[in-house]
């Protein structure tokens, strides 16, 4: 009795197998008649210069006197040993009247989307710090620029801590 | 008793069947030997021939470089292949490819073509197109991606970068934008006529678009904080943006000349990277809303939001195609050293998640245009490779493009 529905299932299966194979393509002779044709791939691209915002790109550190503020890896919280520099840069921007730009830095770890939405994290952590001690928040103008502005490359500790940082400096 | 019986056997029938099937694909690619009949050997040309053969999934190429007449019909030699491609490469006047396709079995040629390009520097573009009307004309599925240009941003110093067009390989490049700080390009459209990216010029960050072909350009959009392009919608209209015009990173969808603007998403934090999903009714994107960046799913008209992936503590970039996922997820926790990413192959529709990479650093997953292949990232300090996968072959190629660390990509 058990015999039958094992040849059943057994045949049934052989045929599953087989009609699921996918075969060679076979073309036969079809196409031996193909005509030459020239295929020409694209026309000519161009080539633009981008204007570039901003001094040399050498100076990517605080300025005007103004400190840069250093954060920990993967946080953009505002450390208790930063506050003093907070509150240094609080009383630099009262000394004029100009706007203030803070730019988001990361490290190098990630290129991607999310570490610029963290370097613009560091920029409005920083943003708000200052507009706590009284600095005028339309006076500032926050960009990320990700880990596309590091101050130095080299593969330490040291170096990824300069990396993670907001920069400062008045618009003129 | 007999129907368990029969259950249990049914099962075992069935688990032989997924077993034998894996192996019965590696016997059905056919296997192809090159024959170079050009006045003088390129072995980078057909290196580049072999690439299109393997990542295609369709054929096992012959690793050895055969050279004969291209203009005779006799291939005894590579009998034991089923097909033998003889071409020749000639850059006198601009570069031309010849091609013919022989079949073994009955010594008949089943294709002929020629090629041609006035630039020798595109001379890449000629055996992907070669190995795609070859891979049509023996009825595989398409893999007309090989064809596509690739667009890329790399660092070349602090607030500066490029935007580069090259072929899938990399062995063609052309710098596009040069100067300033230009980032995150993403096609405009499927022919491949323009492109966006973010642009530093001005004292905020703005979205521009580009026509590689007449130059022309515009400004679409423009942020405090940071603005990128994330997707765009299969007909070209629409685009996902990240932008932050309250100094937070939320999602957008914009028109594509900058008219019309719908924010996506409004968390307090970070939500970035949407990309449309199942018919783009869809996004999935990363948002940090749990504590940690991880992969979420939004429809577009409604509020309801869901996680995606339940594994990793740090998965910081996306891609979706259709009902697929790709995401890559930080594996490590290192302040002070390399950290190892990797890339997950998931879906919407069930919880399935299938490892794609095992070591390095691997970031910013692309789907190929028809959802076959899988392109990233590879970081090695200051370097950086692109690396392909086929989920259907499982085939894998990495293309090192040494010097400058790649931005991000796209194709």
């Amino acid at each position: 009795m058990m015999k039958k529905p094992l040849i059943i299932i057994s045949i049934i299966s052989l045929f599953l197998l087989t009609a699921c194979g996918q075969k060679i393509p076979d073309i036969g002779d079809a196409g031996t008649n193909n005509i030459t044709d020239d295929t020409a791939i694209s026309g000519d691209t161009v080539s633009i210069s981008e204007s570039a915002y901003g001094d040399n790109p050498s100076q990517n550190s605080s300025k005007d006197g103004f400190k840069s503020i250093y954060f920990a890896f993967d946080n953009y919280g505002i450390s208790s040993s930063m506050q003093s520099v907070i509150s240094h840069n609080v009383n630099n921007a009262s000394k004029s009247s100009s706007k203030i730009k803070l730019e988001g830095n990361c490290d190098e770890f990630g290129t991607d989307e999310y570490n610029y939405a963290l370097g613009l994290k560091r920029a409005k952590a920083v943003k708000d710090s200052m507009a706590l001690e009284g600095v005028d928040v339309g006076r500032t103008v926050i960009v990320s620029f990700g880990e596309s502005n590091p101050v130095c490359s080299s593969p330490t500790d040291s170096c990824y801590e300069k990396n993670r940082r907001v920069d400062l400096y008045l618009i003129k | 008793m007999r129907i368990l019986l029969l259950m249990l056997l049914s099962l075992n029938l069935f688990a032989i069947d997924a077993r034998l099937k894996i192996e019965t694909d590696v016997e059905h690619r056919s296997k192809i030997s090159l024959v170079d009949g050009s006045d003088n050997a390129n072995n980078k040309f057909f290196n580049l021939l072999l690439s299109d053969f393997k990542i295609s999934g369709h054929f096992i190429a012959d690793g050895v470089h055969h050279r004969g007449d291209i203009s005779s019909n006799f291939i005894s030699t590579e009998k034991s292949k089923e097909y033998v491609l003889k071409y020749a490469l000639s850059d006198s006047s601009g570069s031309k490819l010849n091609i013919r396709l022989f079949k073994t079995s009955n010594g008949k040629e089943i294709f002929k073509k020629s090629y041609a390009i006035p630039r020798v520097s595109k001379t890449p573009f000629l055996a992907h197109r070669a190995v795609s009307d070859i891979n049509n004309i023996l009825k595989y599925s398409s893999i007309s991606w090989i064809n596509r240009y690739v667009i890329f941003a790399r660092y070349t110093m602090p607030k500066r970068s490029e935007i580069v067009l090259a072929d899938y390989t990399f062995s063609y490049q052309k710098s596009i934008i040069s100067g300033g700080l230009s980032l995150f390009p993403k096609w405009a459209d499927a022919k491949q006529q323009s492109f966006y990216y973010t642009s530093y010029a001005d004292e905020i960050p703005s979205l521009n678009k580009l026509n590689i072909y007449t130059g022309s350009k515009s400004k679409i959009a423009s942020s405090e904080g940071m603005i990128v392009c994330s997707d765009v919608k299969r007909d070209g209209s629409k685009l996902l943006v990240t932008m932050a015009p309250n100094a937070q990173s939320d999602i957008y969808e914009i028109s594509s000349w900058g008219g019309s603007k719908k924010r996506v998403t409004s968390f307090g934090d970070i939500d970035v990277n949407g990309k449309y999903a199942n018919s783009e009714s869809d996004i999935v994107f990363v948002s940090n809303r749990m504590g940690y960046a991880n992969i979420f799913k939004k429809s577009l008209n409604q509020s309801t939001i869901s996680q995606v992936v339940y594994r990793g503590r740090n998965n910081n970039s996306v891609d979706a195609h259709g009902n697929k996922v790709v995401y890559s997820s930080r594996e490590s926790h290192s302040s002070f050293g390399q950290n190892t990413f990797n890339i997950y192959l998931t879906s919407l529709n069930s919880s399935t998640t299938r490892p794609l990479t095992t070591t390095g650093s691997n970031l910013s997953p692309h789907f190929s245009n028809d959802g076959s292949i899988v392109q990233y990232i590879k970081h090695r300090g200051q370097n950086s490779s692109i690396g392909y996968i086929n989920l259907n072959s499982k085939q894998s190629l990495l293309f090192p493009v040494n010097g400058k660390k790649i931005q991000s990509i796209d194709w």
